[in-house]
């Protein structure tokens, strides 16, 4: 655990700017990388800080028919759940701020606040568009949420503890678990592809289909939270795969490196596919994903008892 | 079946340079036969208005200072013109003709869009002839 | 506005502002969960006129107008119009005219076919197939702006011929990019028919057997996807087609997989066609002279556009403007099939379909006389045409 006073812990490091800043640096370098694979240019460094800023500038609507208090609370809520979860994870290589045991769960958990939010946000409206976004972007969290869970619970069960810090310590401790349990690895990293509706699991944000999801009628303030709130987990998501998977995060360079290679590898998944409809994304991880997911978990438990591992 | 079908040329990309022509900081030539700006030599004019007839957009106005000393003067409204091509065919004594590299026209000026062709004299004495009704207007329906 | 009372009858309206549609036309889903229950379209956004504008103007002048009827086909407007128009004035345009026509019509398919291949790639979220096929699109409009000095609205024609000859440095330029582009069209065949997650979008979408092709009167290679004979180049071959003919390209999938699939081949075979026209280039005059006024008769013509059939009707009373000029797009005969076959499937379907039949909103806005048996037609003076359309009629 950080000897980080409380407020500096939330509001700069590990939480607050540090965190936001980063998801701000991490969401350029995904789009810079997604747009070099497509034979573009890509933006310029500033430009998720800019459009934060634009967004944050604009004036708010709130639509007729919406209830006003949950309609500018969520945004509110969906950042300050994943700025919390900061708070639990080895951001930068550091030690997390503040640890004890369970907190695997507990960072989970307000992972997933963001996308309670955003179903709750499209049904607080009238609009169909966001009505139907709500409906797929939960009707997602519900097929991707159980494979997601049980490939973080791999390394769980070979550290024996639910403590953030200690799989950590012990994924440093030995060989990569992303050779020991690769299928784990891979659902890992396509559940966070799925958590962050990053394509080709973006149905509930199909621009196409439904013009925005559940976001459609957010402008200004909210959107701009959303977003931000997007990119904190894309960095919390980060670096909880790379601690657990890749040898635990000895000192910022490794944790940097680490999670940007990790980025290069979303970046190249969100180039090569079409998107899935919704169906086709519960059909592929109820069949595959969750299967795979407990086979993991069934091989692990079978080669910890005989203690191979 | 294959998954991720367009992996080579995804991957490779990255190690390319961006196809992306970095206009207006590198400047874009454009081929010979680009239709730009059309370009008027008077010299050569009978006042015969088969351009000003044929423009479908109605960009050619020709008024006339001398017609027996064949002294006329062309206006031609850039912002009108659709850079068809059509006036260069009907003239019939090579009048005109489109530029190829005078085609960056945009202006925040309404005047740079009146562009006058013909000798100055004849310019200025039109401009000074602001009240003489302008022969040969073409007929607006 | 609706709202949303009973959950088995939920409207979903696509359109006229809707990023799925690259211009205004209105679609009505009804909804049950995400099955499509049934639909309906509305259009009439995007009428700007034309017909009425052309009568104001010379046989000359009309061909800029009709040309710019859309951006993405519009040479075949011109050229069948001046085909309309040289008909009626009793003269043909010479053997290397026509072939210069066939050359950009077939290069204005090969754009319009690439075009089209992103934006359906775009609509089932795969960017990066959207972002690769433009790029090569980029070569054919740089081709097409070395000939003609534009890359949108050529203005190659001319009634009674074309306005500017092809050389052979610029026939070497053109076959440089040909080669270009057919390997890069093979790869994206190999892409369109076998990336799983692309099929998983496209096969089995949007069926449409051959009969019910027929039955809603389909046209252009949504047509040909269903295993119907249908294309006016091979059918009834006009100008430059008669001494250079097309194969025609079938596909019995009857879904969308099979549209993408046709009109890629189509794309070969208009390489094909433009290297045999390069290699046997006849020879002739530009352009014939075509009078001033045309001499008074009534005639059709018809060709083969990248959407499908493309008819015009022209009338002309012996004067120098034409008495009555009417246009059909091959956008407005496919609307039919995408409202039909769109029950039964998913929402996320809908701009799938809506893309597999090449909408061109801008084309087809006409006017349509519209008689009920038992009502009189009615004449309105324009003023009160106006006020009618501005809702001030009873002040």
């Amino acid at each position: 655990m950080n000897e980080i006073n409380p407020i500096i812990a939330l509001l700069f490091f590990p939480a607050g700017a540090f965190v936001m800043a980063g998801g701000l640096a991490y969401e350029w370098v995904d789009r810079k990388l997604i747009a070099r694979f497509q034979n573009r240019i890509g933006p310029r460094w500033f430009q998720p800080l800019a459009d934060w800023i634009k967004l944050l500038a604009k004036e708010e609507v709130i639509p007729a028919g919406v209830n006003a208090g949950l309609f500018i609370g969520l945004p509110v809520v969906a950042l300050a759940a994943a700025l919390t979860a900061a708070l639990y994870v080895p951001m930068a290589g550091l030690a997390p701020a503040y640890s004890y045991r369970g907190d695997l769960i507990v960072t989970l958990y307000l992972l997933s606040m963001m996308t309670l939010c955003t179903g709750l946000a499209g049904a607080n409206t009238i609009d169909r568009f966001s009505l139907m976004g709500a409906t797929r972007a939960l009707t997602q969290m519900f097929s991707y949420e159980a494979p997601f869970l049980l490939s973080l619970l791999g390394p769980a069960i070979l550290a024996g503890s639910w403590q953030i810090d200690k799989i950590a310590a012990y994924a440093q401790a030995h060989t990569w678990m992303l050779l020991i349990q690769p299928i784990g690895f891979v659902i890992a990293l396509i559940g966070l592809m799925g958590k962050l509706e990053l394509p080709p699991f973006d149905a509930p944000e199909a621009e196409t289909e439904i013009v925005s999801g559940a976001m459609t009628e957010y402008s200004g303030r909210g959107y701009a939270l959303f977003r931000l709130g997007r990119d904190v987990e894309l960095v919390i998501g980060l670096t909880l795969i790379a601690a657990f998977y890749l040898g635990g995060l000895a000192n910022p360079l490794d944790f940097l490196i680490k999670t940007l290679a990790l980025l290069l590898i979303l970046a190249l998944l969100q180039s090569l596919f079409a998107r899935l409809r919704i169906d086709q994304t519960v059909g592929l991880w109820w069949r595959f994903g969750a299967l795979l997911g407990l086979a993991q978990i069934l091989i692990l438990i079978v080669l910890k008892a005989f203690g191979i591992l | 079946m294959k998954i991720g079908s367009m992996f080579t040329n995804v991957f490779g990309s990255l190690f390319k340079r961006p196809v992306t022509q970095l206009y207006p900081f590198v400047e874009q030539t454009p081929p010979t036969y680009f239709r730009g700006k059309v370009l008027s030599d008077m010299s050569k004019c009978t006042g015969c208005m088969m351009c000003v007839k044929d423009c479908p957009a109605f960009a050619l106005e020709i008024f006339t200072i001398d017609k027996a000393a064949r002294r006329f003067v062309m206006l031609y409204h850039v912002d009108r013109c659709t850079f068809c091509e059509q006036c260069v065919i009907s003239c019939h004594f090579n009048v005109l003709s489109m530029s190829n590299h005078d085609w960056e026209l945009a202006s925040t000026q309404k005047e740079a869009f009146a562009v006058y062709y013909g000798k100055d004299a004849d310019i200025a004495s039109l401009m000074e002839r602001a009240a003489h009704p302008a022969v040969g207007e073409p007929e607006k329906s | 506005m609706e709202t949303n009372v009973k959950p088995q009858k939920f409207i979903v309206p696509i359109g006229p502002q809707h990023p799925a549609l690259k211009e205004p036309g209105h679609f009505e889903f009804s909804v049950d969960g995400e099955i499509v229950t049934g639909a309906s379209v509305r259009l009439g956004y995007v009428h700007r006129g034309i017909e009425k504008g052309v009568e104001g103007e010379s046989w000359t002048q009309d061909l800029y107008l009709l040309e710019r009827i859309c951006g993405i086909c519009s040479h075949i407007h011109a050229t069948t119009y001046a085909m309309g128009v040289e008909k009626l004035a009793g003269v043909s345009a010479s053997p290397r005219a026509q072939a210069i026509r066939v050359i950009f019509g077939e290069l204005e398919r090969i754009h319009s076919h690439l075009l089209w291949l992103g934006v359906a790639a775009h609509e089932a979220g795969f960017d990066t197939l959207f972002m690769y096929s433009w790029r090569d699109r980029e070569t054919v409009m740089d081709l097409l702006e070395a000939l003609s000095g534009n890359r949108v609205n050529y203005s190659v024609n001319l009634l009674g011929g074309v306005k500017f000859d092809i050389d052979p440095a610029q026939a070497d330029t053109v076959r440089r990019g040909l080669d270009y582009l057919e390997e890069r069209t093979q790869y994206y065949l190999k892409v369109v028919t076998t990336d799983e997650t692309f099929v998983g979008r496209t096969k089995g979408v949007g069926n449409m057997t051959r009969e019910q092709a027929e039955l809603w009167g389909t046209v252009g290679p949504t047509a040909r996807a269903s295993n119907l004979y249908r294309d006016v180049r091979v059918e009834a071959p006009y100008g430059g087609y008669v001494d250079f003919p097309v194969q025609i390209v079938l596909e019995e999938g009857n879904d969308l997989l099979a549209r993408f699939v046709v009109r890629i081949k189509e794309l070969f075979e208009s390489y094909r066609l433009i290297r045999t026209i390069l290699d046997h280039f006849p020879t002739g005059d530009l352009v014939v002279k075509v009078p001033k006024r045309i001499p008074e008769g009534e005639t059709i013509s018809r060709t083969e556009a990248p959407r499908g059939e493309l008819f015009y009707f022209l009338k002309s009373n012996g004067t120098d403007k034409p008495e009555r000029i009417k246009v059909r797009t091959p956008s407005l005969c496919n609307f039919g099939s995408v409202i039909n076959s769109a029950v039964g499937h998913n929402l996320a379907d809908m701009p799938m379909i809506l893309a597999g039949i090449d909408p061109c909103f801008s084309c087809n806005d006409r006017m349509v006389t519209i008689r009920r048996t038992g009502q009189a037609a009615q004449t309105v003076a324009w003023d009160e045409f106006r006020k009618i359309g501005s809702g001030t009629l009873d002040e």
